[in-house]
Order: C-alpha cells, then structure tokens, then sequence
C-alpha cells in the first residue's frame, strides 16, 4: 500500500470539487424550492435528464443499442416494473450483437 | 425527523440488493479506469482510495487526462466539479421529495447521488413512494462495486479483465444506458412529456455534436425542463383568464 502525499492532497481536493457539486443541487433548492416556476422545471426536469442521458449513447452506438432501448422501452410500458425492463434489454442487445448489428 | 427522512435497515437492504445488477454496469468503465489510473503511476491504494471518495468515473477520466506532477490542484477541482454538474440538477430534482434532513444525513445522500441510484429512486419518489434507505442502500452499493471495480482493474492491468469485448459480447455496456431508459419508461405520463422530452433529445444531440464531453445531460435536461415549466405556467395562465 503506498500513497503520496502530493496524490493523496489531490483526492482530497477532487473528493471535495465532487461533493460540492452533489450537495450544491440540494443546498440551492433550499433557497430557490419556493418558486413555482422552479418547481415546475423539476417537474419535468427528472424524464428530460433521463432522455439526454440515455439518448447520446444510443445513437452513437447505433444498432444494437437503439433495439435495446426500443425491447426496454416496450416490455417496460407492457409489463411494468424495473426489473423484466432491464433484463429484456441487455438480452436484445447481445441478441442483436450476435446477429450482426454494431 | 420527517417521514421521508427516516431510515430502516429493511429499506437499506433492499436499496442495496436492487442496486448490484444495474451496479455491475459500472465494471466494465472501473476495470477500465484502473487500468488507466494504473498506467499514469498511481498506486492501487491510490485508485482505491479516489474513486471511494469522488465516486463519479466520467470526472475520475477527465482528472487522469490532467494527472502530471506537480499536481494542477485548481485544474483539477474545477474539472472534476464541472463533469459532476448533472448531479446539480439531480441533486435538485431530488431535493424537494427529502427537505428536511437533518444536517449529519445530508453528505451521505449527496455523496449517494450517483447516476443510476438516483434514476431508480427519483421515479419511486415521483410515484410517491420514495424511500430515503432504499437510496442509501443503493449508494452504498454502488460505493462498493464502483472501486472494487478499479481495483480490479489496476491490479489486472494489461491482463484479461482490461479486455471489454466480453462484456461488449453480453450486451453488458448497455446496462448503465438501459437504465436510463427503463426507469424514463416507468416515467413516462403521456403526451404531456413528449413535447418537453423531444427538446430534451434534440438539444442534448445538439450539445454533444457542439460542444462535446458530457454536458449535453445538463443542457438536455434543462433544455426540456425549462420548456415544460413554460409551457405548464403559459397553460395555467391562459386557464386563469379564462376563469375570470
């Protein structure tokens, strides 16, 4: 087990720089909570943060990853649930890879 | 204590079983992080040791490209904390489903806010049942496996585990996305989201093919909120005047 203390200084520096953008979201809430219009940004914030997270990856890989998203997409809606979802899609993605797609 | 901040050890542990499969995505990316933070001369302990305590891989990435002696700290912080803007508007969105926690249980959930916990519980919280040890166990979970990760891969540098094709082969990588996907599904309240969502995908492939990096989540997911509040108060609005 070694360390520097010259890389352990810089974890320490990075651990607090990720920490400070966590909690920043929670701690500015406090302040701006109140306003409707905020709360209507969070309203609709959540879905729009999962579909521009989710939507880069699957274009830029393309093919497997685009039938993945459809598989969880549809068996999600259709049986409810995380876990069918996500099994359903990890299985269409190797299944697609296996029949060629990127 | 409020209701929503109190925590059970049965909600803890079924936040935490729920959490392995969709933490198990984060091996791949952590063998391949290690492997990486292994060339640039830092120590398992080391690797070990940062991803335990910044736990957020895209800013782990991003401080290796920078990680030359002596140590840029002010670069460092401000490109860690940048890459980790996302976990603001998480953060955020997640605030007001837990106001009032008390001050010693605040770190544990910020340091918790990690990608794939936060979706599955923002959607349980939008339902109305959240539950804060369902998200602490999730955390916990994915503060074990994310550097174990990386110690795995520091300590297989160069060996079978630095290869990703098996992973690939399985359809592995897609775990971390398909859960973005799953849970949006689970999110979906019909045609009031497709507006919002649809400026959400358009910006975020706009931000991502201008800009670069990761930030196209930040701007994506302000993009279609601040369009949807729009749209909201605009209704509300013209519902208001035509009451009166």
């Amino acid at each position: 087990m070694s360390a520097s203390p010259e890389n352990l200084v810089a974890i320490f520096v990075m651990a607090l720089a990720a920490m400070a953008a966590k909690g920043g979201g929670f701690l500015a809430m406090r302040w701006l909570g109140r306003h409707r219009f905020i709360l209507a940004v969070l309203d609709h914030a959540p879905g729009a943060v999962l579909v521009s997270a989710a939507v880069v990856p699957i274009v830029n890989a393309g093919g497997a990853f685009v039938a993945g998203a459809i598989v969880a997409a549809v068996v999600t809606r259709t049986f409810g649930g995380f876990t069918p979802g996500l099994f359903a899609a990890v299985g269409a993605v190797a299944l697609a890879r296996w029949a060629g797609l990127p | 204590m409020s209701l929503s901040a109190r925590v059970t050890w049965r909600s803890f542990q079924a936040g935490a079983l729920r959490m392995i499969f969709p933490g198990l995505a984060s091996l791949p990316f952590g063998i391949g992080f290690g492997f990486a933070a292994a060339q640039k001369g830092l120590s398992a302990f080391e690797t070990t040791l940062m991803s335990l305590t910044v736990m957020a891989g895209t800013s782990q990435m991003v401080a290796l490209d920078i990680w030359v002696q002596p140590l840029p700290l002010v670069a460092l912080a401000v490109s860690v904390f940048v890459a980790n803007l996302r976990y603001f508007v998480m953060g955020a969105a997640l605030q007001p489903y837990i106001p009032s926690l008390p001050w010693w249980l605040q770190p544990p959930v910020w340091y918790a806010t990690v990608d794939q916990n936060w979706a599955l519980n923002i959607a349980e919280y939008r339902r109305g049942h959240g539950d804060l040890g369902k998200f602490l166990g999730g955390g916990f979970v994915m503060g074990l496996i994310w550097p174990g990760a990386c110690l795995l891969g520091h300590l297989a540098a160069g060996g079978v585990l630095s290869d990703p094709t098996a992973a690939r082969r399985l359809g592995l990588d897609f775990v971390g996305v398909a859960v973005f996907v799953v849970v949006a599904a689970i999110l979906f309240r019909g045609k009031r989201d497709l507006a919002p969502w649809a400026i959400a995908i358009v910006v975020a492939l706009a931000a991502k093919w201008a800009i670069g990096g990761n930030w196209y989540i930040v701007i994506g997911g302000l993009a279609g909120g601040l369009y949807g509040a729009a749209r909201d108060m605009n209704h509300k609005k013209k519902r208001d005047v035509g009451q009166s």
